[in-house]
């Protein structure tokens, strides 16, 4: 024990003498340690961001589209947008099956909108959807203001609006929207309710910026819609499998899907979406871990280059140590604990330097960051490991010398 | 282990270089004993075998022939890490280059040889002040050796050869760096080690510091060629001398 301790003091007096040379030496280890911290902090921080967000969307419920919510790889586009269109009409058919509780009919323009009143005007990336009383539960809103679209909004068609936080502030500032008038391109439209701010998706878009209007008026402001998306709450959510059976069947009979062939439309449960979400991480952790090796690698390569620098200069010093009694295992346990602390200590940087990007991400840029402790320790053990195993030949080196030899260099 | 021995016993040593086809023979049938508490000086021209014989005493080398043994111990066929073992217990060597780790100060230098030997740090750093301050260098301590005086550095390395009350100090021209008056401090220094009871072997070609000796060696193309009182052994190098 006292000697091992002795040979890590000794060795970092030695990187003390040489402060500039250790920095750049430990330039690829830093950077390797790095880049796995930070890349895992953001991996890890989307990851429970994403089970956060499902987790709100509820257990009971499942969504069906036309096109797939999230994808990787290579995708058949023409495939999905060869597919008829989700009527309004195929959603309502599922409002009678026996495991379905509610069915939200969506209906979505692609791109945004641009609302605007006399004064003010929001970007035009405001998304606006037509709806049902059955949207505000379906998509967890929360009424801030006033009050939601009801029946009796649908049944006599009135124009009326439910609008995102967001653009409360903006058409609004300081002012209470409810009963004011907005447009949506030139309709006019009342606003009747505010939602509660709901923050951003996954830490880059905000999911206040929207508007929800009765979905028989939807034409009228924004042409006839074409697709619709559903959002289904079966009665349990024990029966979300039995209600998921049942709207694939109704769906394929109304859609005309023959026996055989595949669904035209997608099904997404919570899980489906965290699925496809977990394939993303690990091919982010897949890179991440290919960039790290050959961080580490450069860097270890670093670390043997300057260890055999430095045992070409200390050759005198060798041969003293072995003159005064060091035993041959004892200088070679020297070199290569010396090149273990210094890659070690690149790994420590590394890890702060990567934890300070990942909250950096958190605190200046609002991305989501988690420091998996895993993380932490992958980095400084693979770190110190590329040191130890890059140390070895040089310290081989140093032990072999002979002390006559050695001490005889100028 | 022979207490009552030789502290240091050769017999018949020789050392063989093979340098490209040729054979070269270092020493060639040197024997003679050191007893405990002598102080000794191996003199000789260059080229005449004494650095070998030097390795040969402080264990840094092993011979091709001949038997040697150190305080009881024979080296032959001795692995590397029992040789450095026995360097470490027996043997307190200076340098004529002092051979200090230039980063490390006086007492870090100092206790080199007890690191390796495996004393606990707080014993190491009293025996280490203890040796500095008995070399007299009790306030300079925490130098650094560009920090101290070629004299000084010498006895820093004293300090260190003495720090593991090693049988043996073995000098190899311990004055060869230094002014004469300096020189002569650092003689002093060693009189007064051999008259508390060290056993001291001076390796040098200086025949002014071998007359100082009680006794001396002179070798010769690898042979001993005298051994007698030092006042007497120096001489025979200064006469013209032919050799038989």
């Amino acid at each position: 024990m006292t000697s091992l301790l002795d040979t890590v003091s000794m060795a970092l007096s030695t990187l003390r003498a040489n402060p500039l040379r250790s920095l750049l030496t430990l330039l690829g280890i830093v950077i390797g340690a790095s880049t796995v911290v930070a890349m895992m902090s953001l991996t890890e921080g989307f990851r429970l961001k994403v089970t956060k967000d499902l987790a709100q969307l509820g257990a009971g419920s499942f969504q069906v589209q036309k096109w797939p919510v999230m994808s990787f790889g290579h995708v058949d586009w023409q495939k999905y947008a060869r597919r008829k269109n989700l009527t309004r009409e195929q959603g309502e058919a599922l409002r009678d099956l026996p495991h379905v509780a509610h069915v939200s009919i969506e209906a979505w323009n692609p791109g945004g909108e641009k609302l605007w009143t006399r004064e003010r005007a929001t970007k035009p990336n405001v998304q606006v959807a037509g709806g049902l009383p059955d949207y505000q539960f379906a998509n967890y809103v929360v009424v801030a203001q006033g009050r939601f679209l009801s029946d009796v909004d649908l049944q006599l068609g009135r124009r009326v609006v439910f609008i995102g936080a967001d653009v409360a502030d903006l058409l609004f500032p300081g002012e209470d929207p409810v009963g004011k008038e907005l447009r949506i391109r030139s309709t006019p439209f009342t606003v009747i309710g505010v939602a509660e701010r709901m923050g951003t998706a996954l830490g880059i878009e905000s999911r206040d910026g929207f508007a929800v209007i009765p979905i028989n008026v939807f034409d009228q402001a924004l042409g006839r819609p074409l697709n619709h998306n559903l959002a289904i709450q079966a009665t349990s959510p024990e029966d979300v499998g039995k209600a998921i059976d049942e709207t694939v069947a109704t769906l394929r009979r109304l859609r005309n899907v023959k026996p055989g062939d595949e669904n035209d439309f997608e099904i997404f449960t919570n899980d489906s979406v965290s699925e496809s979400f977990n394939s993303l991480a690990a091919v982010v952790a897949a890179a991440t871990f290919g960039v790290c090796a050959l961080a580490l690698l450069v860097g270890g390569i670093g670390i043997m280059n300057i260890m055999l620098v430095s045992v070409t200069e200390r050759t005198r010093e060798i041969g003293v140590r072995m003159a005064l009694g060091a035993r041959r295992a004892r200088i070679l346990a020297q070199f290569v604990v010396e090149s273990t602390v210094l890659a070690a200590l690149g790994g420590v940087g590394g890890v702060l330097l990567g934890a300070a990007v990942a909250v950096a991400a958190r605190e200046i840029w609002q991305v989501p960051s988690s420091i998996p402790a895993w993380a932490v320790v992958l980095s400084l053990v693979s770190a110190s490991g590329s040191g130890l195993l890059f140390g070895i030949y040089p310290a081989a080196r140093a032990s072999k010398l002979d002390p006559v030899e050695a001490m005889r260099t100028e | 282990m022979t207490p009552d021995g030789a502290l240091l016993s050769l017999d018949g040593i020789s050392r063989l270089y093979q340098v490209g086809s040729e054979v070269v023979r270092a020493l060639d049938g040197v024997s003679f004993e050191v007893q405990r508490g002598e102080w000794l000086a191996v003199v000789g021209q260059s080229g005449s075998g004494k650095s070998t014989l030097m390795n040969i005493i402080g264990c840094l080398d092993t011979p091709s022939g001949g038997t040697y043994r150190v305080n009881g111990h024979d080296v032959r066929g001795m692995a590397d890490d029992a040789l450095a073992d026995l360097r470490n217990r027996e043997i307190g060597f200076v340098f004529q280059t002092f051979q200090l780790l230039p980063r490390s100060s006086a007492l870090a230098n100092v206790e080199l040889p007890l690191v390796y030997r495996g004393l606990p740090r707080r014993e190491r750093r009293l025996r280490a002040e203890a040796a500095l301050r008995a070399v007299g260098l009790g306030d300079r301590m925490h130098h650094r050796p560009n920090e101290l005086s070629g004299g000084q550095r010498q006895r820093v390395a004293i300090a260190r050869a003495l720090v593991g009350e090693p049988s043996l100090l073995l000098a190899d021209e311990p004055t060869g760096n230094l002014d004469s008056a300096t020189g002569e401090e650092i003689i002093r220094l060693f009189e007064e080690l051999h008259s508390r009871g060290h056993t001291l072997l001076l390796v040098t070609h200086e025949p002014r510091l071998a007359a100082r000796c009680p006794r001396a060696i002179r070798l010769m193309d690898g042979r001993i060629v005298a051994d007698g009182p030092g006042r007497e052994v120096a001489a025979f190098g200064t006469a013209p001398v032919v050799t038989a």
